[in-house]
């Protein structure tokens, strides 16, 4: 029982980390990026080749969200820079990206990815099981927890004690007041993006050594981070903690205790979410009337 | 002759073409494989073009629409199976009743979503449907898809040859576009415009928006389920592929590069995405990705799509 719960919370830093960034560029830039699931993608085969080549995990932890956040930086202002007010093009383009990205991945048989099921061993020292309450559970999933929560807890200073942070959330209640007080909202659009793709790439490294690394993770990832962020409330930080913290031990009890309707669990919540309470748990933007 | 009458008789005119390919083609190498890649067309022209009737004509852009499609195929090769019959008339009833009341259930939630969110919950909402798909594997077949789907008859006439089948496909096709023409045209598909154009002044002219939504909503789905029907029927198989994330991915992108609420945009849009999809795979690896940098640029440069630039074309060269 506390082994599930620690499972169901480890997911639930987990989608965290990964429904952060896709709140965050949405509460700036009202752009859903659909091609978030395809970063987590990527970040983690990078994380795969890295640790090939280095032999070590932890540079791949510090790489692949540079690596990521330099490809947003490029995207932004190529792709959506030029469609800005136009956010349902925005949109449709992130879904052309993703589409480009997975096949990238899918040819690159060369770099060792391609279409077979790839794994990524758990970081030395903590690839053992460590007792709790008197069973052992898998110390790698307690970093994960640990790393979700540090995580959230830097964020959230980030967000509240910084002069990023104040811009951020200037930027969020209204980006057009804020560029015409002399922010390059330019400048900082392409920076969302590029901190959305990076926790994207974070997340994806996070998960390659539980879950694996295979075709169709992309859509995995992003059907779990939009129910996240749909529960918990888009464009605020909050939000996705609250979001992750009921998504993910629903889904890993679910799983355990009904395992056909695991799925049908997490989408009753959703729905019972947008029927009586249509900002979200936490959100500031409604959903739907 | 008036200009509607003239673009009627065009039409009818490039119906036929197209469904006597198989007869006037007969003498070419390739005739066959060019029939099933047509045949596949329309299928998808069919699907896309019931999409259209929401992304295009009332400005509900959905992610969720394979759920109909994949549903409706589900439905056909199922109770074909469980009947023991493949009277086309029971195999369309059924996927046009499954794929109806799966949208109605789908659509009475995503209808209540704003913009952008409405995208994200057909997103998630479909993606439901597909792990009930895959989980329900003494009924579906799970992973390993639906296979051995009998190729129908109609009311005692036999379908199962190629160039039956294609006609039955045209012929489909061409009712559907006549329905989607005709409701565009309607008052009906009037609000539905009006809607995508401002649906809070809808709402104050005493359009119960809502219900109009979520009415599009349902005869999309049976449209693309019947879409979905013709597919089990043409392969023999229903693929999970066929409810998933991809197969409403591709026809979205159909529907955008071919033109989002022309008549003849899924079409132009079908036979692009299926010539990159189907021919162009075959010659190179990479076919996916010119399919992403294609629709990109589409939506970039030329929201119009396919349909619109044909138009324009038409316009600058009229006397």
């Amino acid at each position: 029982m506390l082994q599930q719960a620690l499972n169901g919370i480890s997911f639930g830093a987990l989608l965290f980390v990964l429904a952060a960034g896709l709140s965050l560029v949405f509460g700036m830039m009202d752009v859903v990026n659909l091609a978030h699931g395809a970063f987590y993608m990527l970040g983690a085969y990078l994380a795969l080749s890295i640790v090939r080549w280095s032999g070590s995990f932890w540079i791949a932890l510090l790489v692949v969200p540079l690596v990521l956040a330099a490809l947003g930086l490029l995207i932004e202002p190529l792709l959506l820079r030029r469609l800005r007010g136009r956010h349902l093009d925005q949109v449709l383009v992130t879904i052309g990206l993703s589409l480009v990205i997975v096949d990238f991945i899918r040819l690159r048989d060369d770099w060792g990815w391609g279409g077979e099921v790839r794994s990524l061993a758990v970081p030395a020292g903590l690839d053992h099981s460590i007792a709790v309450a008197g069973s052992d559970y898998p110390l790698y999933r307690l970093f994960v927890i640990g790393f979700g929560v540090a995580l959230a807890l830097t964020l959230g200073l980030i967000h509240r004690r910084t002069r990023i942070g104040a811009l951020i959330r200037a930027g969020v209640g209204d980006a057009e007041m804020l560029g015409a007080l002399g922010v390059d909202t330019d400048r900082l659009f392409a920076r969302t993006f590029a901190a959305g793709a990076a926790l994207a790439g974070l997340a994806g490294v996070i998960a390659a050594p539980v879950f694996g690394l295979q075709p169709g993770m992309d859509v995995d990832a992003l059907i779990f981070s939009l129910i996240v962020v749909v529960v918990g409330g888009l464009g605020s930080l909050g939000g996705a903690v609250a979001g992750s913290a009921v998504v993910g031990p629903a889904d890993t009890f679910g799983t355990v205790l009904f395992p056909q309707f695991a799925l049908a669990l997490i989408f009753a919540i959703m729905a019972l979410v947008l029927l009586f309470r249509p900002t979200g748990l936490l959100g500031r933007v409604r959903i739907g009337r | 002759m008036s200009r509607a009458v003239a673009g009627s008789a065009a039409a009818a005119a490039a119906w036929i073409a197209i469904a006597t390919f198989p007869q006037w083609s007969r003498e070419w190498d390739s005739s066959r494989y060019a029939t099933s890649v047509i045949r596949d067309i329309l299928i998808f022209a069919i699907f896309a073009g019931s999409l259209d009737l929401l992304v295009g004509r009332a400005g509900l852009p959905s992610l969720g629409h394979a759920a109909f499609f994949g549903g409706g195929a589900y439905a056909a090769a199922i109770v074909g199976q469980r009947l023991a019959t493949n009277e086309l008339l029971v195999g369309l009833a059924a996927a046009a009743i499954v794929a109806g009341l799966l949208a109605l259930v789908i659509g009475a939630l995503a209808v209540r979503a704003l913009g952008i969110f409405f995208l994200m919950l057909t997103l998630a909402l479909a993606q439901m449907v597909y792990a009930i798909a895959f989980q329900a594997t003494e009924l579906t077949g799970g992973s390993n898809g639906f296979a051995g789907v009998r190729r129908p008859s109609l009311l005692g006439i036999d379908l199962a040859s190629a160039d039956a089948l294609y006609l039955l496909v045209a012929v489909i096709f061409g009712l559907v576009t006549l329905l989607l023409w005709r409701v565009t045209r309607s008052p009906y598909g009037r609000a539905l415009a009006g809607i995508r154009e401002n649906e809070r002044r809808m709402r104050a002219l005493g359009y119960d928006t809502r219900t109009l939504k979520l009415s599009a909503f349902v005869l999309a789905g049976v449209l693309a389920g019947i879409a979905g029907a013709l597919s089990a029927y043409a392969f023999g198989f229903v693929s999970p592929n066929d409810v998933a994330l991809g197969t409403s991915v591709t026809g979205l992108v159909i529907v955008l590069i071919g033109g989002a609420g022309t008549l003849f945009g899924p079409l132009l849009g079908a036979a692009a995405v299926l010539f990159i999809e189907r021919v162009l795979s075959s010659a190179i690896g990479f076919s996916q990705t010119v399919l992403g940098v294609v629709f990109i640029l589409f939506v970039v440069f030329a929201r119009q799509g396919l349909a619109g630039l044909l138009r324009d074309a038409y316009a600058r060269v009229r006397p």
